[in-house]
């Protein structure tokens, strides 16, 4: 993962963080960071949308939310409509601005595929389909946590 | 040169022959016209001439009836009059006459002479024939009367008088017929020339026709291909990725650049800018003077271009701007100069300028990877001096120091300052221990991490989640180079035949003691000071694990600090009447069955509160109220909190003010108690005494 830098990481974080003040006017700021190590878990919400990348990079980047969060941002939005499908389209937008940030961050070298979300009630199931060493973004927005968990790889040429 | 002259007359061939023809034909009207001119004038001539010999042939007869009546009356007067005015008359006729049929200077109608061109036609030919058929008996009989000769006779008057009656008429018919022939002559001549002045007129405006029309012709095909020929300019200078210009001697820009040129240089550029200036902005200095120096040797001729091409030091510029948010952006240019020549001489040099940041940035990671390949290699090299299972329980303490780390960043409860102090005395512990083990590649990283998180800390700003992820990617770069150091050590172990069971063998090891005099010896010289080692620290052996760790670890900590703080350089010994090389001592030793002593004492300047206060006050740390409101107990306790440090610059073994926290914190783990002793200018000792219950 050393060869995914800072940089690389903020434009995914950033997304989600844009996407948070374009929709509510209140952004998402990083609580904290750290890998995925043996006795260190990848902290998962319900709620998860992904994307997958190939191309210069190959991988997935995540974003995990809790549906407190993603209902009190749907209010925030003004929209009513707060069924599972309508959450996870939520998750899934979110992804998707990810995905459009990291088209723009890393050019036409990257492949980037349609966001995928998913619905879990295993707290630890992101720990169990990221590589070690991902690296956990916690955010916060409000009295809400969501993760972003990048979990990509430069491909040698 | 000649082929420039060629394409000039190629280009202007239209015009210079226009010019020529005009040049041709106007010459032929004017000589046409100089020589009709001069016709009619001899036609004039001639007409008015025959037109006297009329009146000459009628004022003949006249005088010789008057010279008939004059002799009558006997008026001597009259006839001397009447023969001089015979005599003049009838010269001239006859002198004209001859004029006509041979051409001759004769007396004009004014008196003066003029050149009678003889008659050319074969009328005026035949008429002045005639009147010759008439003239010369009529001459013959007025010559006895010519010349004031009065011996002539009556009937030699009669004679003539009488001829002249019988062929007066004739004569003047002869003399008109002859002048309106020379009329006729003089209008056909005149009606060719105004033909042929017509002819010229039309044959002018037809030429000024042609040149208009093949000029404007000319023109607009010039123009259509300067228009295409700017359009593609303008389309390959719109297109072309690199920045094109032509730089005037002057050191101005030409009037056209590619679009790309202020892109790549992120400025404005205009036609006419100064390019040097601009080059000022963005080079330093001494790269500023040799561009200068290298543009006018390219413009001088006096060298060939492909001799100085590479003096060019325009290559591989960094050229540093910042963003709306701030962040700064790199990119590296690269500048090449071309002369342009214009008839043999330079007129301008094309510069080229290309955007080699990706280039420079694979040079660079190249040159990186290079530099770190070969300090894997030197680290491996000098591991191989190491013990191979302290090597071991090195990297095993190092993974787990580094769990540790990624643990205190999981802790999701906000103290990032506190997670940062923890962290930093982590990283603080890994770097003694790669210090005494001599693994550069972990000191090295690890002293970069410690840098970058003191910066945090000392910035005086909250430590933020940002913070937090800046210090993951650190983590993320010591786990890759604990990873590939891992990796080597495991092939180098299966080398060996060395298993697991080796890490026990080496706390065991007594080599701590010559390690950690090995890592003084370095640090002094680094410091430039000298010290001598006394370690008496066998006991560390017979500890436990984790204890021992600890213990080795403090060594490391206390031995840096008393080289740094306390040990003074060999000037400064001397001036205090001490020895110039400097004692440090380290020890362990039991005291009972279960109690123990570990002490670092060091003959330096010792801790003097009253210094302290001084340098916290200096330094800002406390003001000169709180100072003197500490007890000396108080003041010496701040050396322990994370950053308060008393060296004036930081370097890699001291001056972050993470030492003694790292100390306290490794004393914490096994339940030991802290004492110091120290003595102004004489020692600084550190006792720390601790209890191992079975």
């Amino acid at each position: 993962m050393s060869d995914i830098d800072e940089k690389d990481i903020h434009s995914f974080v950033d997304a989600v963080s844009a996407y948070f003040y374009q929709t509510t006017g209140e952004k998402a700021e990083i609580r904290s960071a750290y890998l995925v190590e043996s006795g260190v878990s990848a902290t998962t919400f319900e709620l998860i949308g992904h994307i997958s990348l190939s191309g210069s990079f190959s991988g997935r980047v995540y974003f995990s939310a809790s549906r407190g969060m993603v209902r009190h941002l749907l209010l925030m939005m003004k929209e009513l409509n707060h069924t599972e499908e309508h959450l996870l389209d939520t998750v899934g937008e979110v992804a998707n601005t990810i995905a459009g940030n990291a088209r723009q961050h890393f050019g036409d070298t990257m492949e980037i595929s349609v966001p995928v979300v998913t619905a879990t009630t295993h707290e630890n199931w992101l720990n169990t389909v990221v590589s070690p060493r991902s690296y956990v973004i916690l955010i916060k927005w409000k009295q809400y946590k969501a993760s972003v968990v990048v979990d990509i790889q430069r491909i040698a040429k | 040169m000649v082929k420039h002259r060629h394409s000039i007359f190629a280009k202007y061939r239209t015009i210079i022959l226009a010019v020529i023809l005009f040049v041709v034909a106007d010459s032929l009207v004017i000589s046409i016209n100089f020589y009709g001119t001069f016709k009619a004038n001899e036609s004039a001539v001639s007409i008015n001439l025959s037109g006297r010999q009329r009146m000459l042939s009628q004022r003949t007869t006249k005088v010789l009836l008057l010279l008939q009546r004059s002799l009558e009356t006997g008026d001597e007067a009259e006839v001397a009059r009447d023969l001089k005015e015979l005599d003049l008359v009838v010269n001239l006729f006859d002198s004209t006459l001859k004029g006509f049929r041979d051409g001759d200077t004769v007396t004009g109608g004014d008196g003066n002479k003029v050149f009678l061109t003889q008659v050319d036609t074969d009328i005026s030919r035949d008429l002045v024939a005639k009147t010759y058929v008439i003239w010369e008996p009529y001459l013959d009989k007025l010559r006895p009367l010519l010349g004031g000769n009065r011996n002539f006779s009556p009937a030699q008057v009669e004679a003539a008088v009488s001829f002249a009656r019988d062929n007066n008429l004739e004569i003047l018919r002869l003399m008109n017929d002859l002048t309106s022939d020379l009329e006729l002559v003089a209008n056909t001549r005149a009606h060719f020339l105004r033909v042929i002045l017509i002819l010229g007129v039309f044959v002018a405006l037809g030429n000024f026709a042609y040149t208009v029309v093949v000029s404007i012709r000319d023109l607009m095909r010039s123009d259509e291909q300067i228009t295409k020929a700017q359009e593609e300019t303008t389309e390959i200078l719109s297109t072309v990725h690199e920045g094109l210009f032509l730089l005037n001697k002057d050191g101005t820009l030409g009037t056209q650049f590619s679009a790309s040129l202020p892109k790549m240089l992120r400025r404005n550029i205009s036609p006419g800018m100064n390019f040097i200036a601009v080059l000022r902005e963005m080079v330093p200095q001494n790269v500023f003077d040799a561009a200068t120096d290298y543009i006018e040797l390219l413009l001088g001729d006096r060298v060939k271009e492909s001799l100085v091409t590479s003096l060019n030091p325009l290559t591989n510029v960094p050229i540093t701007t910042t963003d709306q948010a701030g962040a700064t952006q790199q990119s590296y240019l690269t500048f090449f100069f071309n002369r342009a020549i214009m008839d043999g001489q330079i007129s301008h040099l094309l510069v080229t300028v290309q955007d080699v940041t990706e280039q420079v940035s694979l040079m660079q990671r190249l040159e990186q990877a290079k530099k770190q390949s070969k300090t894997e290699v030197e680290a491996f090299l000098r591991l191989l001096g190491n013990d191979f299972g302290a090597l071991q329980q090195f990297l095993a303490n190092v993974d787990q120091e580094l769990a540790q780390i990624n643990k205190e960043l999981s802790q999701d409860d906000h103290r990032h300052q506190h997670t940062l102090n923890n962290i930093l005395r982590i990283v603080h512990g890994i770097k003694g221990e790669a210090a005494v083990l001599g693994v550069d590649v972990l000191e090295a990283y690890a002293h970069e991490c410690e840098k970058e998180m003191i910066a945090i800390r000392e910035s005086g700003d909250e430590v933020t989640g940002d913070h937090m992820l800046r210090i993951t990617v650190l983590l993320e770069g010591f786990y890759e180079r604990y990873s590939s150091l891992s990796e080597i050590i495991a092939r180098f172990g299966e080398v060996l035949g060395n298993k697991g069971t080796q890490i026990e063998q080496a706390v065991k090891t007594p080599r701590i003691a010559s390690q950690i005099a090995s890592l003084a010896q370095r640090i002094a010289k680094d410091q430039n000071k000298e010290v001598e080692i006394f370690c008496k620290l066998e006991m560390l052996e017979t500890l436990p694990g984790r204890i021992s760790q600890d213990l080795q670890g403090i060594s490391i900590q206390l031995v840096r600090n008393a080289l740094t703080h306390g040990i003074e350089t060999p000037a400064e010994r001397a001036m205090a009447h001490k020895p110039e090389k400097g004692k440090l001592h380290l020890w362990c030793e039991r005291l009972d069955n279960t109690h123990y002593d570990f002490v670092v004492r060091d003959d330096g300047r010792g801790i003097v509160p009253e210094r302290l206060r001084a340098h916290f006050v200096k330094n800002g740390q406390m003001s000169q109220e709180e100072a003197a409101g500490l007890s000396d107990h108080e003041i010496v306790s701040q050396l322990f909190l994370p950053g308060v440090s008393t060296a004036t610059t930081a370097n890699r073994d001291a001056g972050h003010g993470i030492g003694l926290d790292v100390v306290v914190e490794k004393i914490k783990n096994f339940n030991g108690h802290l004492q110091i002793k120290s003595h102004a200018d004489l020692f600084t000792e550190f006792h720390i005494r601790f209890e191992i219950t079975v």
